[in-house]
Order: structure tokens, then C-alpha cells, then sequence
């Protein structure tokens, strides 16, 4: 579409759009608010900020392929930065500019919607709208991702990569752990399963046990699952709560089983063919890391990564590398010519029944303060 | 030179100028921003209005009086363990090492050039529940059949000691290293017994470095997080911990703020029972 | 019995250094490990790939050299203001003597994670562009505390009478300064040095702060935790650690040959007692 123009073209029109986004009146007038986006050129760099090993890299020219085939197409050059390394952290860092209607100088980054952050940063309107002009290939976009409940209208947001929260078990260990009443009661499992920290893991795979839908929350429904969660705590059934480090000692078999990442496991499973993982039979969480563009950030340069990175081929090369969910239709096939072995794992591209039984968390019930304390204090804190 | 000699007393004006003027650009007045965001109330939702909010303070100390208590425990058993660990080791580099003496003191200092996270993933593997070390107190009884040392009190205390060992190291081994080996020898002369020559002249001589070693390792152990996320269970988490959560989770910026100057304010008033139990000479000079 | 005693104590040196160093053993170890995942923590395999391809991590490379960069720049600065302050603490008496000395141990007792935030602030309100820069200002800033707490332990009992005799002898006080003093410091400020040393090149959370786009080590293997833990990683802390050390022997082995060297060029500067009492040979 607009790749038409020359190249020519497209470096006068970004450099011309990289002064003009550079004059202080033009942040002024598009910080603070989702509308408009940055002025409406392309500008010369994408300034990209992302998790670390969450995009492809080939070792041998230590570059991004997909950056670099990127700028080749586009003429826009890729600022890549990987210094997300946790949503909280990340927000801590970026959320006092923010707050004050200034530019963190990124035109992308991160965050993951099953933690209260990127909810926030949507209601706060710290995001630019996406341009979906630039963004044909958004009909890729698989279809249980249409419509999140913080960005219905996938005005601001768009997956970046997908992973699931279920359980993981050591099958020299126990046997299959399939459901939140075994882990929790179970007495043989006592002292050797952990939970997630986080307030979209753990709570949702309790709601699901108990019956209740993960996808509205009510203080009734909230309240059965931190109690269960805490007498579980209380009994020393549940060892610790962890982040992803479960990982080293459900490999060494400190652990039993453990509440656990998908991609995790697929990455573990190599060196430790007796780890199994699957959503529990009454349900788990999907969870997804969203593309955003904060204040200040350029609308169209995004808009046109995204478009690329939409494209089947794009993301068949950047799944290959990263080993989790991707977002985009048609994956798969392309996948399995080059590795059929992830092409056919349920962890990387979950079946239809997989999918159906995988939820996604209230995301106000993320921002709810009193919940929010609760689920600190469950944890220690 | 002269003009220093006509300004003696400018000397020490002097020496403190450069550092002092360092913290107060980087440290106070970023303190000084914090103890105003101490004093505001709101939430991140509605915003936060400055509001001389001294109840922030006081809900502090009432919520979190266990987490308090509970990380100067935890400061304080490791700050003990770690000078019991660490001064027969300096004593021997210090006495006994001759020309290695530099060597050995890297290979205490050396292990924490190693990132945390790496170090502590070692000893993950080395206390693993299946692992020797516990498998060997399994059969010696010290730990029951399903006796863990992991995910405990003892693992977040151990790991404290541990990451703090070469802070209190270092500064014992600097008092003793200094020590003139023939004071010990005029000692036994005067019929002094080992125990007593130690007790009463190296001892009391390595002071200064044992109170510079336990203030190095008590005060920032107290404020620690990471051991007990790392190693420990909600009931091990420590005030550094909630401050975490507050300010990252939360986002209840003024109770992380108030709950940080209850924490420096509780350690120096530490500082000054401590200054008098030990003499302020030993704290100044 | 005796013979207990009298190697108690290099027993007990023994194993505290093993106790010290086994989880670095453990590390060496794992850095030799063929991992067919991404995360290191099932042996596999021996493998000399690892130290071989050390920068095959994309970032890992910049993020070593910047973190030995800021530490001994942040070392050195953060030494010597510390040790100007130790000494105007212990050797003067001037008004606020007392609270500065409480200062210092304030950025000890601060949390990180408010410091870094705080001083973050500071930063954006200045406009000042956080980096390199900024991420060496706090370094020397809580190092400094450290430093001044080790040398000071030194001066406390520090024996005067060495520094009085030289400048009976003639030397001024800048002379005395270099010539006594600071060699008597010299193990202090060793010491107060290796422990900044290690403060910077392992600390994460105010660098998170404040360091803006750059990565350190610690701030790469944090962030790839979530996903990975590449023997590399291993390989980078072993290396440090090991070049460290190597450090330290090399200079007590270069100290050895150079006394060696002199003692052998130098002809005895007075004539041995045998010598002077010897009968001529007929």
C-alpha cells in the first residue's frame, strides 16, 4: 500500500518527519492523549523496546533477521532495545515521564496483559492509537485475540507473542497433575509444588477450579480464590510462590509440580524429557505480550512494523526463534516446513480445544486496588 | 603547601569537599524528593496530593512491624554468623598468608564479581533437596526424611550470610593486617598464653575492624529483598520485600517512601545505641 | 595434639575458603555444560563452545565491557573521595563532625529500589539523559559509603608516630602524605577498592534505573532470566572471577622476581664482619 513510494520518497518523507517530531510543540501536542499519533510521518528510526530473546537472532551475523529484512523493505532503521525485563520493573522505570506528558523515546514497547500495567497505561491514555491504515495484515490476527477485554476495539494494542499458564509436572516426580484440588490438597504432593507470583497466574487457575469465570471478576468469586490460595499457603502445601524460577527446581526434582509458563517448558523439555506441562482439564490462562506505542511515540513508523511483523512468513521466522504463541494466522503451516517439531507442539501452537479451555483475566479486576493488596499480602508483602 | 599552613583549618574542609558534595547532589537531594513523596496521599489512579500525610508513617510501622522485626533478625544473625565464618580466615590470611595475602583476599571479594543471580542458581543446585548436602544432614538426623533446606528461613539467613561474608572479611582483615606482629611477641614475653595474648591485644587491636564489619554487613542486610525472594516463602519476606511491592506493584509510592525512612531512621537510631555500647572512638576516631 | 593445634587453623582456613567457593566451582562448572535448551540447568555434557563463542548472546559482549567499564571508572573515583572523606573524619575535628559521619551510613541503609527511583526523578526533572553517565554518578554515590567505613578502620588506630618521625626527618606533609601514609593505607584502600569494585559490577536495581539504553551485565542476565540462562553467562562470571584472581598472583610473582632481581644485582653495601676479620691470603 504505501510501500509504494520510492525509497527516495520514504527517507525524504522520514527524515522531513524525524525534524518535525523532534520540535518540543509536537510532543506537546501529541503527549497526554490516544489521539492523532505522531504527526502522521514516517519517521527515519523505530525505536523498538522489547523483552530479551523475544525476537529472532542469527548467531552467526549476530543480527535480527527480521529487523534488518525490515529496514531493507521500509528504509526505517530499528533502534531495538532489550530492556524489558519485567513489567513492573519496567513501568517503575517509564511511568514519571509518563505521568507528566513526556516522550520515553520508544515508538514500541512490550507489556503483558494479564498484569495490571498495561491495562493501566491504555486507561491512563499514556498510548498512541495505532494507525490502522498501515496495518492491513491485522486481518491475520487470530481470532480468539480480537477482541481483549482492556482494548476491545484493538485501538492501541497488538500481540507480539501469546503464552499460556497452566501446570507443569516432573513425571519422575508424580504423576499427571491435571487439575488446582490436586495441586492444592493433594498429600503427596505436600511442600512440592510452587504457584506464580503474579496476580493473573495464580488467582484465574483457582477462580476456574472453583467454578467461576476468570473473565469477570466479582469480590465473591475474588474472595474463594486468595482464601483457597492462602489456607494452601498456610498448610505448606504450596512451597513458594516464584517467577519463573520453578524452572530449576522442577528440572532437579526439588519440585513435584508447579504452576508454570508454557514456553518455559517447551525450552526445558530437551534437557529434561520427564517434565510434562498442560492446562488444567477446568481451564488456564492466556496471556499475551501486547505491542503498545506510548506517548509520544511514532504512530505510522509502528503501524508499518506491525504490518510486517504480521505477515505469516514474519512471524513463522520469529516463532521459530522464540518458541512461543504467536498471534498470527497461517503460522503454522509455514512452520512446518522448517520445523516440524515445534509446527506439531501443543505448547507453541495450542489446539482449537487447547484454545477454548485457555481464559484471559479480568483486566479490571488487575487494577483493583484492594485486590491488588490482598494478592501482595498472600504473597508476603 | 603554604597555604595550607596558614589555612590549617581549612584542611578538612578540603578532604570532605568533593564526596560531600557528590551526596548531596545524588543522594540527598533525591532523598530529599522521596521524603516529600512520604508525606503525600492518593492513588496512582486518582493522583497524589502532597498533604503532610505523617498517618503514612504511622500505618507503616503497624502493618509491617513483623516484616521489621523480622529483617533485623535476620541482619542480625547473619552479621554474627558472618564474623564468626569470616575471622579466623582473616586471621590466617592476616598472620599466615605472607606474600599470598593479597591473593586470598581476592578470593573473598572475587566470588561476588560473579552476578547474584548466577551464584545463587549454583547454590540452588548445591542444596537441592535431592542434592548431597541435604541428603547428608537427612542422615545425620539433622533434618527430618523430608527435611528441606531450601525455600526456608534458613536458606534466606544463609544466603544473607553468604552475600555478605566478604563485607565483613575485608574490613576485620584491614584492623588485623595492621597489627604489629611483635606486640604479640612482647606479649608472650610477658608470659601471656595464646588465649590471652589473642583476647588481649589482638582482639581489642582489630576492633575498629570488626565494628566496620558488622556496620557494612548489618545495614544493607536489613534492607535486602532478593534472599527472600529468591530462597524464601511469604513468611521469610522482609521489609525490603514490602517496600518492592509497594513501589513496583502497589504503585503506593508514599508508603514505599515512609516505609524506607522508618528503615533509616530505625538503623541509625541502631547507630547510636551501637556507638555508645562500643565507644564513639571506634565509630569516628 | 600439637600437632592439631598448630594446623587448626589453616584446616579451618581450608574450608572456609571451599565454603566461599563452591558455588563458584559450581558456576565454572556449568559454564563447561552442552545444554540443549535454553536454560543451563541439567548437566548435558562437556563442551569448550561456550568459552569458544562467549559472545554468542546477542548483547552479552557490550553489556561485560560496559559493566567493567563503569566499574573501575566508579571505583576509582568513589576510592578516592571516600578516602579524603575518611580522613577528614578521623583526623580533624571540625563543627558537623558528627553528622557527616552519620551521613554515610545513610545510602547503605536507603532500599534500591527508592534511591534508584528517586534519583531517576532527579535526573528527568534536570533533563540530564540517563546512561553511561548517570548509571557511573550512582555507582560512586553508594560505593563512596563503603570506602569510607573500610579506610576508616585503618586510620582509627593508625600509628602517628611513623608520620611525625618523617617529617622529623625533613619531609612536609604532601611527601609524608605519599611516602607514609598512603602506603600504610595501602591494604585499606586495596580493600575498600575490590568491595566497591564488587558493588558495581554486580548491582542491578538502581542501575535499572538510571541506566537508560544501557546494559550492563547484571541487567542482561536479569533480563534474559525470564527466558534463558546461556552457559555463556557462565562463562563471562567465571572469566571475570578467574582474571581477577590470576591478577593477584601475577603481581605477588612479578613482586618475587623483582625482589629477587634486585638482591642479586646489588653488591653488599658494607663489607661482611668475615670479611674484615679474614687474614689476607698469602
Amino acid at each position: 500500500m504505501t510501500m509504494r513510494m520510492t525509497r527516495r520518497q520514504l527517507v525524504q518523507r522520514g527524515a522531513a518527519g524525524a525534524t518535525l517530531l523532534s520540535l518540543p510543540n509536537l510532543l506537546a501536542a501529541c503527549g497526554g492523549g490516544g489521539g492523532g499519533g505522531g504527526g502522521g510521518e514516517l519517521a527515519d528510526t523505530l525505536r523498538f523496546s522489547n523483552w530479551p530473546l523475544y525476537i529472532d537472532f542469527d548467531e552467526k551475523t549476530k543480527q535480527h533477521p527480521t529487523l534488518d529484512e525490515f529496514t531493507a523493505k521500509t528504509g526505517i532503521k530499528v533502534d531495538y532495545f532489550e530492556d524489558i525485563n519485567s513489567n513492573a520493573e519496567y513501568f517503575g522505570k517509564i511511568q514519571r515521564p509518563l505521568s507528566q506528558g513526556n516522550s520515553i523515546d520508544r515508538d514500541i514497547i512490550v507489556l503483558t496483559d494479564n498484569e495490571r500495567f498495561l491495562g493501566l497505561m491504555i486507561d491512563k491514555g499514556w498510548v498512541e492509537e495505532l494507525d490502522k491504515d498501515l496495518i492491513p495484515n491485522i486481518s491475520n490476527l487470530i481470532d480468539a485475540q480480537k477482541s481483549p477485554p482492556f482494548d476491545p476495539d484493538r485501538t492501541y494494542s497488538l500481540p507480539w507473542q501469546s503464552g499460556m499458564t497452566g501446570i507443569a509436572w516432573n513425571e519422575k516426580e508424580t504423576g499427571p497433575v491435571t487439575s488446582i484440588t490436586q495441586l492444592f490438597e493433594d498429600p503427596k504432593l505436600k511442600g512440592k509444588v510452587t504457584a506464580l507470583n503474579g496476580m493473573g497466574d495464580t488467582p484465574p487457575l483457582v477462580m476456574l477450579d472453583n467454578g467461576d469465570d476468570p473473565a469477570s471478576v466479582t469480590d465473591a468469586t475474588w474472595t474463594a480464590a486468595i482464601d483457597r490460595i492462602q489456607a494452601a499457603v498456610d498448610s505448606g502445601q504450596i512451597r513458594r510462590f516464584t517467577g519463573n524460577d520453578y524452572a530449576q527446581p522442577l528440572s532437579q526434582g526439588d519440585l513435584a509440580a508447579a504452576i508454570a509458563w508454557s514456553g518455559d517448558i517447551y525450552q526445558l523439555l530437551s534437557s529434561n524429557p520427564s517434565l510434562r506441562w498442560a492446562l488444567p482439564t477446568k481451564g488456564g490462562v492466556i496471556w499475551t505480550d501486547n505491542m503498545i506505542i506510548p506517548t509520544g511515540g511514532s504512530a505510522p513508523t509502528a503501524s508499518t512494523f506491525m504490518n510486517f511483523v504480521y505477515d505469516p512468513k514474519i512471524a513463522a521466522q520469529i516463532a521459530a526463534y522464540v518458541a512461543y504463541v504467536p498471534p498470527v494466522k497461517g503460522t503454522q503451516e509455514i512452520l512446518a516446513k522448517t520445523d516440524p517439531k515445534m509446527a506439531s507442539s501443543e505448547l507453541v501452537f495450542p489446539s482449537d480445544a487447547t484454545l477454548a479451555n485457555a481464559h484471559q483475566f479480568d483486566s479490571k479486576a488487575l487494577n483493583n486496588q484492594t485486590y491488588v493488596e490482598q494478592w501482595q499480602k498472600v504473597l508476603g508483602a | 603547601m603554604s597555604f595550607l599552613h596558614r589555612h590549617k583549618g581549612l584542611t578538612p574542609y578540603l578532604l570532605l569537599l568533593p564526596g560531600i558534595v557528590w551526596l548531596m547532589l545524588f543522594f540527598v537531594a533525591p532523598l530529599g524528593f522521596l521524603g516529600y513523596q512520604s508525606l503525600q496521599t492518593g492513588t496512582f489512579d486518582t493522583g497524589y496530593t502532597f498533604d503532610w500525610a505523617f498517618s503514612n508513617y504511622w500505618d507503616a510501622i503497624s502493618d509491617y512491624h513483623e516484616q521489621f522485626v523480622r529483617s533485623f533478625v535476620y541482619a542480625g544473625i547473619a552479621t554474627i554468623l558472618a564474623l564468626l565464618v569470616s575471622y579466623p580466615l582473616v586471621y590466617w590470611i592476616a598472620f599466615r598468608a605472607g606474600r599470598w595475602k593479597n591473593v586470598c583476599l581476592i578470593l573473598i571479594v572475587a566470588p561476588l564479581f560473579v552476578t547474584y543471580l548466577v551464584r545463587t542458581l549454583a547454590w540452588l543446585n548445591i542444596l537441592a533437596d535431592e542434592g548431597p548436602v541435604v541428603g547428608f544432614l537427612r542422615d545425620i538426623h539433622v533434618l527430618g526424611p523430608d527435611g528441606r533446606l531450601l525455600a526456608t528461613s534458613v536458606a534466606v539467613v544463609a544466603g544473607i550470610t553468604y552475600n555478605f561474608l566478604p563485607f565483613m572479611a575485608l574490613p576485620v582483615y584491614v584492623s588485623l593486617e595492621q597489627i604489629d606482629a611483635r606486640l604479640l611477641e612482647a606479649a608472650e614475653d610477658l608470659y601471656a598464653s595464646k588465649r590471652q595474648a589473642f583476647l588481649r591485644v589482638t582482639l581489642p587491636l582489630s576492633a575498629p575492624g570488626i565494628v566496620a564489619g558488622t556496620l557494612l554487613t548489618f545495614i544493607p542486610a536489613a534492607g535486602d529483598f532478593i534472599n527472600a525472594q529468591l530462597l524464601g516463602t511469604p513468611n521469610q519476606y522482609m521489609v525490603g520485600n514490602v517496600i518492592q511491592s509497594k513501589f513496583l506493584d502497589v504503585l503506593d509510592y508514599p508508603s514505599a517512601a515512609a516505609l524506607s525512612f522508618i528503615l533509616m531512621a530505625l538503623i541509625l537510631v541502631g547507630l547510636l545505641g551501637y556507638a555508645r555500647a562500643v565507644g564513639t572512638e571506634r565509630l569516628t576516631g | 595434639m600439637r600437632w592439631v593445634k598448630r594446623h587448626l587453623l589453616p584446616a579451618y582456613a581450608v574450608l572456609a575458603f571451599c565454603y566461599l567457593l563452591l558455588p563458584i566451582a559450581v558456576v565454572i562448572a556449568f559454564s563447561f555444560n552442552a545444554p540443549s535448551g535454553r536454560f543451563n540447568y541439567v548437566w548435558e555434557g562437556f563442551t569448550l563452545d561456550n568459552w569458544v563463542n562467549w559472545d554468542a548472546p546477542p548483547g552479552i559482549q557490550s553489556a561485560v565491557v560496559k559493566s567493567l567499564e563503569i566499574g573501575m571508572l566508579s571505583t576509582i573515583l568513589a576510592t578516592a573521595l571516600g578516602t579524603l572523606l575518611a580522613l577528614a573524619i578521623v583526623r580533624h575535628q571540625f563543627r558537623g563532625r558528627g553528622a557527616t559521619n552519620m551521613l554515610i551510613f545513610l545510602p547503605m541503609s536507603t532500599p534500591e529500589i527508592v534511591l534508584g527511583a528517586s534519583l531517576l526523578t532527579l535526573f528527568l526533572n534536570r533533563q540530564v539523559v540517563t546512561g553511561f553517565g548517570t548509571i557511573f554518578i550512582a555507582h560512586v554515590m553508594f560505593i563512596v559509603s563503603y570506602v569510607v567505613v573500610t579506610v576508616k578502620a585503618r586510620l582509627i588506630d593508625f600509628d602517628r608516630h611513623l608520620e611525625e618521625a618523617a617529617m622529623d626527618l625533613g619531609a612536609n606533609e604532601w611527601v609524608t602524605f605519599r611516602k607514609v601514609t598512603l602506603p600504610l593505607l595501602a591494604p585499606a584502600i586495596l580493600s575498600a577498592a575490590l568491595l566497591g569494585f564488587a558493588l558495581s559490577i554486580d548491582d542491578f536495581v538502581i542501575t535499572y534505573f538510571v541506566s537508560g539504553p544501557t546494559q550492563t551485565f547484571p541487567l542482561f542476565v536479569w533480563g534474559a532470566a525470564r527466558v534463558a540462562v546461556p552457559p555463556q553467562v557462565n562463562v563471562v562470571a567465571s572469566a571475570i572471577f578467574l582474571v581477577a584472581v590470576l591478577i593477584m598472583i601475577g603481581n605477588v610473582i612479578w613482586g618475587l622476581r623483582g625482589r629477587r632481581a634486585r638482591e642479586e644485582s646489588m653488591p653488599p653495601a658494607v663489607p661482611l664482619p668475615e670479611q674484615l676479620h679474614q687474614p689476607e691470603a698469602a
